[in-house]
């Protein structure tokens, strides 16, 4: 008390209205500065990895950069784009690509959301946290160690699928066949990636209030129609939010196709990333490698965007 | 509370000093092996490869004994996976900070030599120094360009014939003294294929195969030459896959598919069914000897590849020496004496699973006692290289995949060699297209 009266009794008598003015806004800046500087470490990474890249790959999706021509780089507008809408092995990667996210999105969605539903019927929160632990861990794991695990996995001839399979009298060509090296790579990528999915629909399903479901279940709802109307309803926005993280994994999947099969049997799982690279680092056609990647980055952000506004509709 | 906080910060300045005395003497070590390299004025050569399997190691020594042997230069050797290698070679080329010395494949040695940084290698050999006489004529002209060479070859590995020699004798293929009989041609094969085919129990999937396609590439590419085709027309202007005599070769492989002679390459791992003793015959490269070689319950022999065409063939492959363009004095000529030293001491090399280039080597008790290599060996005159193109990565694609279609049942192999040609050509027309609009460019000027 005694020190503040004070400070009040020391303040000039004749500060004038537009000296404080002054002074607020120096302390603002300074205030802003500190944020700044606090950011600064984080913001040149930032533009130094990501916006500069980015840019630089606009930049060279215009050129025709290529590492063994004799030629020096050279502007060539739209061309790269042109190139890759008539290339057939783009349309090959980008099916691939597509057929990769519209099987491995959806299932994704409905076994995370058992899982995490199944997960929140734990009543005992030290079991719960066991649970989730167990179906985070794969995820922690990294792709080339997991890739080459379910290589062997998949392997036809002694690999431990057909092992278990065996009695049965059945042999799959997990890897052999196009189609199954699909469902293969779906099927590994669903174990690698279930945790992170199940463990945000868990968040999302701790912050639906209880009121809403007691009271759903006092109107005589059983358990099905108060999951069906009272949760998902209410667990739309993080559903959403999940859908859109995946779906943008899903057009970037690269580690899994190139440990486990390469892109191959007859390029059925060559997806457009492993194109992207092998263009830019096996052909050294830098330039067309860009235009490839910024035609994946535009397509990424309208099927999220197209994502949003479809789910966002009630 | 004060005394606990100077005894707290005491004990952190100790222990950054106790952190500090290992790292800084850790550093003066690494600065004086550095300096003591300088002082005694030894010549350091960088020298890269791909060696990291046990080709690593036998490779590793032979540096070792150089370094031994000549302590003003000290080599430093660097390893790493093929893939990655030459993206970062090239990548390194280009930006004038490649190794002094580095290893390069015979088909891969097109395009990075359009990067520009690859020496000719021309004052290597003649008198005083390599006899050029020693290599044979087709593997000295695959590193040839325009009259002047670009690298000593090493080594050169091939496609062969490994068979099991315990189901030749069970299935009767065996000569007037019972040792089995590898066939040489087309009608032995065909009739040993039937043989050492058994289905003991009758459910259509055979206990052991007489053939398996291994690696689809070389065993396609080797029929096709066998066959007299082609991958390219002679002045690289188009690409000649759908030729009848490709389409011929390739359309025999399919039939043994077809008529369950062998394997679809969906239902077998075909190496490893050959490790396990289910397989007759194989074709693989020379560098599987290793591998076959710790498996101890398997006979296994080696021998040229049968003739089932028209005229041998067999595909093969070259490690080669290169030297970075821009070596100079003291560097150049201990770039020199290794690269001499190696290829001088290439039997040692041969003992990992690979086959000498130079031709005195070979003639040596020693490389006769190697049998699986000298069998190989035999096939040296007719050995095919794959074309040497800038655009190898490209066309080896289409390549591959049209060989895939074919075995799989998936299409005919008129139509997939047709698919493949069309897609080739226009990646050669794209190049072409490049060097034209130089052309004009420098023209203009």
């Amino acid at each position: 008390m005694i020190s503040r009266a004070a400070t009040v009794a020391t303040l000039p008598a004749t500060e004038t209205p537009s000296a404080i003015r002054a002074r607020t806004r120096h302390r603002r800046f300074l205030g802003r500065l500190g944020g700044y500087v606090f950011v600064l470490p984080y913001l040149t990474l930032f533009v130094v990895f990501l916006i500069f890249p980015l840019f630089y790959g606009l930049w060279l999706s215009g050129m025709r950069y290529e590492l063994v021509s004799p030629q020096p780089p050279r502007f060539i507008g739209a061309g790269n784009y042109l190139e890759a809408l008539r290339d057939p092995a783009f349309w090959n990667a980008l099916g691939a690509t597509v057929l990769f996210v519209v099987a491995v999105v959806p299932v994704t969605l409905v076994l995370a959301l058992a899982l995490a539903a199944g997960l929140e019927a734990v009543i005992s929160s030290r079991r719960q946290s066991f649970y989730r632990l167990c179906i985070f861990l794969p995820t922690m794991i990294t792709i080339s160690v997991g890739g080459l695990v379910w290589r062997w996995f998949f392997n036809g001839e002694f690999g431990l699928f057909n092992a278990l399979l065996e009695p049965l009298g059945v042999k799959v060509p997990w890897l052999t066949s196009p189609g199954w090296a699909m469902a293969s790579i779906v099927l590994m990528t669903l174990w690698w990636t279930l945790g992170t999915p199940t463990v945000i629909l868990v968040a999302g399903l701790k912050q639906i209030p209880r009121s809403y479901l007691e009271a759903a279940a006092v109107d005589g709802a059983g358990a099905v129609r108060r999951f069906f109307w009272v949760t998902l309803p209410l667990l739309r926005p993080v559903l959403l939010f999940v859908a859109v993280i995946q779906v943008i994994g899903g057009f970037q999947v690269f580690g899994q196709t190139f440990i486990i099969t390469r892109g191959g049997p007859e390029q059925a799982t060559r997806v457009l990333m492993q194109y992207i690279y092998e263009t830019s680092f096996n052909m050294y056609r830098l330039g067309y490698g860009a235009a490839m990647s910024w035609l994946l980055f535009v397509i990424i952000v309208v099927v999220s965007l197209a994502q949003v506004r479809l789910l966002r509709q009630r | 509370m004060k005394g606990t906080h100077r005894l707290v910060s005491t004990i952190r300045q100790r222990r950054l000093v106790g952190l500090a005395v290992p790292v800084l003497a850790a550093l003066a070590l690494l600065v004086g092996c550095d300096r003591s390299g300088a002082d005694d004025g030894a010549v350091t050569l960088r020298f890269w490869n791909g060696f990291t399997g046990p080709d690593g190691r036998t490779m590793l020594a032979m540096v070792q004994r150089f370094n031994r042997e000549n302590p003003d230069i000290r080599v430093v050797m660097q390893r790493m996976d093929w893939g990655t290698y030459y993206n970062k070679l090239f990548v390194a080329g280009i930006d004038g900070r490649a190794p002094e010395v580095f290893v390069v494949h015979t088909d891969t040695l097109a395009r990075l030599m359009r990067g520009r940084f690859v020496r000719a290698v021309d004052d290597l050999v003649g008198p005083g120094g390599i006899d050029a006489g020693d290599f044979d004529a087709n593997v000295w002209q695959a590193v040839a360009r325009d009259g002047r060479h670009y690298a000593i070859p090493l080594d050169i590995h091939m496609l062969g014939m490994y068979y099991n020699r315990k189901l030749f004798r069970e299935a009767g293929i065996v000569d007037a003294h019972g040792e089995p009989r590898p066939p040489t041609n087309r009608e032995e094969f065909l009739d040993a294929l039937r043989k050492l085919r058994r289905d003991e129990d009758g459910d259509g999937r055979p206990e052991t195969w007489g053939f398996v396609f291994t690696w689809l590439r070389t065993n396609a590419f080797s029929v096709m030459r066998q066959h007299g085709g082609r991958v390219f027309d002679e002045g690289y202007t188009h690409a000649a896959l759908d030729t009848p005599q490709n389409v011929a070769a390739l359309s025999f492989c399919e039939s043994l598919v077809r008529e369950g002679l062998a394997p679809s390459p969906e239902d077998l791992n075909a190496w490893i069914g050959f490790l396990q003793g289910r397989v007759g015959i194989a074709f693989e490269g020379i560098y599987m000897l290793p591998e076959l070689q710790k498996q101890d319950d398997l006979d296994f022999g080696a021998a040229p590849l049968p003739v089932l065409g028209d005229q041998p063939a067999a595909w093969a492959q070259s490690h080669n020496l290169c030297l970075r363009a821009d070596l100079e004095g003291r560097q150049l000529d201990a770039a020199k004496r290794f690269v001499r030293f190696l290829s001088d001491n290439s039997l040692d090399w041969a003992q990992g699973g690979q086959i000498p280039v130079r031709k005195s080597l070979r003639d040596t008790e020693r490389f006769r006692r190697m049998t699986a290599q000298h069998a190989f060996a035999q096939q040296i005159p007719y050995a095919c290289y794959l074309p040497q193109v800038p655009f190898a990565f490209e066309y080896l694609t289409e390549f591959d995949l049209a060989v895939e279609r074919v075995l799989r049942g998936r299409m005919s192999a008129q139509a997939a060699l047709e698919e493949a040609t069309a897609r080739i050509d226009r990646v050669i027309q794209r190049y072409a297209q490049q060097t034209n609009d130089l052309a004009r460019a420098e023209v203009a000027r």
